[in-house]
């Protein structure tokens, strides 16, 4: 987190920093200080000391009048730096303790005109992710999917669509895909909608990979009219995704799984605490299940959310640390939302996660038009479009390196560190460990390969 | 009546009908078209859903229950603005 910190440093030195004709750096101000990396590109600002103009007045009010003192003896100096998101509470507290002329340490937030939000318009389109993605580089390594079993789990696939949009053929597995009970509709031939959405996001870099329809969130077994299933539902879909990676050889295993729900509000859920609570709680079935699936060799990527602080989404309804559940699990890569311009969406869930805490993992692109799957105009947007986008990265990268050569476990770190990161102390809970890095990736996986020959 | 997620350990292999025996539930407590879901082989943890009632006096009665879980709608994740 960026920070501004005010000090009060000799009165010699403030001097020097509110006499414009001498060069001050800020590591002639704040040098040392425990666990802050100082931005050395700013340079010290002095500060006035407000002072009451009638004696007696409230130094901290700012409704009354003022002066304000630029005398060496009372004036501060202000410093930009960074502290880690995960010591930012403990470094506040240390620092004016451990080093008395720091006065106190404030947040310093971006500002910006705007993030994009959830009814802009697209930033980009499907080949500008492309692009990004390095698709033609992947292509030429032989990371396109072939092989691969990409399991959207949503509201179902319109397959048609898909290939109407991107042109091109694609393959839905259709013995290994799955329906809840009561769900009619056969595989890749569902009405176009959300799924249909994320199928065709996965497929932009790994074009051959084989989509199970998975349309859990077509369940009605609540009796509701709208999109959405139970966790129940989704518990026995992965249970049939744990057959589909079981029956595979163990030498080709590639199992990759989307995912682009969650549950929003914490009134169908037991307090954290109870045991039978799902958004804390790593007991609860569907994280114990998520968990068996990740150790047996699946991909799992969740989508981190669109309760980002900036347009958070209006069902939002946890009052904090909006990542819950399984789209917090440790063994999950949680994904957050960037444009095309690499800027974080407005809407996309910060951490900490409440399974884990460094949650998002990292950020892929959103907020492009692609799909076409509501409309001609209409962006595929939200983190719902960011984790196939990324899922399709995994599943590319799978066309050769099963999880026999490569571990669920290794593939997750591997994409952590080859993240652009966006901070200068590397994890931060809006960006994650960064920006997904195809070239990265394929650098790594080409490292990888030599070490191994 | 209102279903609700538990979990029982039980043999390996074992299935919907076995789980009811074991457990002495009748059709009626039983959410028989989601079945028995195996939750984490290793470890023989199956799911399954039943009555408040049944969950009650299962939980009492066999310490390989657990639950009841909570089982949340779950939703797409599309920001606001999108068109219904």
């Amino acid at each position: 987190m960026r920070v501004l910190i005010q000090l009060r440093p000799s009165p010699d030195l403030v001097a020097a920093v509110a006499d414009p004709t001498v060069a001050v750096t800020a590591s002639d101000v704040a040098d040392g200080l425990p666990g802050v990396v100082l931005d050395h590109s700013f340079a010290p600002v002095a500060v006035p000391r407000p002072v009451p103009a009638t004696p007696g007045g409230d130094p901290l009010s700012l409704s009354q009048p003022l002066t304000f003192s630029m005398r060496p003896e009372e004036a501060s100096v202000v410093v930009c730096g960074e502290i880690a998101d995960d010591e930012i509470s403990t470094r506040v507290s240390l620092l004016p303790m451990t080093r008395g002329e720091v006065v106190a340490v404030y947040s310093d937030p971006v500002i910006e005109s705007s993030l994009t939000c959830g009814d802009d318009p697209a930033v980009g389109d499907r080949h500008d992710v492309a692009r990004l993605l390095r698709v033609t580089d992947l292509a030429a390594e032989g990371l396109d999917g072939s092989g691969v079993a990409l399991a959207v789990v949503d509201t179902g696939i319109n397959a048609a669509h898909v290939e109407r949009v991107l042109g091109h053929d694609i393959t839905v597995d259709r013995d290994r895909s799955w329906s809840p009970a009561g769900v009619s509709g056969k595989p890749g031939e569902h009405p176009v909608d959300h799924g249909t959405m994320c199928a065709f996001d996965a497929l932009i870099s790994a074009p051959n990979a084989s989509l199970l329809d998975m349309p859990v969130l077509l369940s009605r077994r609540r009796g509701g009219s709208t999109l959405d299933g139970l966790l129940s539902d989704a518990i026995a879909a992965y249970a049939h995704l744990r057959n589909v990676l079981e029956a595979q050889p163990a030498e080709s295993r590639a199992l990759v799984i989307t995912n682009s729900w969650g549950s929003f509000s914490p009134r169908w859920d037991f307090p954290p605490g109870n045991p039978g609570n799902y958004s804390d709680n790593p007991a609860h079935p569907f994280n114990l299940i998520i968990g068996s699936l990740a150790e047996a060799g699946a991909d799992i990527l969740f989508a981190a959310g669109n309760c980002g602080r900036e347009c958070r989404d209006s069902r939002c309804a946890f009052p904090d640390r909006p990542i819950v559940g399984a789209n917090s699990h440790p063994k999950v890569l949680s994904i957050g939302g960037v444009d095309t311009n690499g800027q974080r969406v407005g809407y996309s869930s910060q951490g900490p996660g409440r399974l884990a805490e460094r949650k998002p993992d990292f950020c892929a692109y959103t907020h492009f038009a692609g799909s076409q799957a509501f409309g001609d105009d209409e962006p595929d947007s939200g983190t719902s479009a960011a984790c196939p986008v990324a899922a399709g990265l995994v599943a590319a990268v799978r066309t050769l390196w099963p999880s026999a050569k490569l571990s669920a476990s290794q593939l997750r770190t591997l994409l952590r560190r080859t993240a652009d990161d966006r901070s200068d102390v590397g994890y931060d809970y809006d960006y994650g460990y960064g920006v997904v890095d195809a070239a990265g990736v394929i650098a790594a996986l080409r490292r990888r390969a030599a070490k191994a020959a | 009546m209102r279903k609700v997620l538990i979990t029982v350990r039980l043999p390996r292999g074992a299935s919907l009908e076995s789980a009811m025996r074991h457990l002495d539930l009748a059709e009626d407590e039983v959410d028989a078209g989601y079945g028995l879901i195996p939750v984490d082989p290793a470890k023989d943890l199956y799911a399954m859903r039943v009555t408040e009632d049944a969950s009650r006096r299962t939980a009492g009665d066999h310490p390989e229950v657990s639950g009841p879980y909570a089982d949340p709608p779950i939703e797409p994740m599309e920001p606001y603005g999108r068109p219904e």
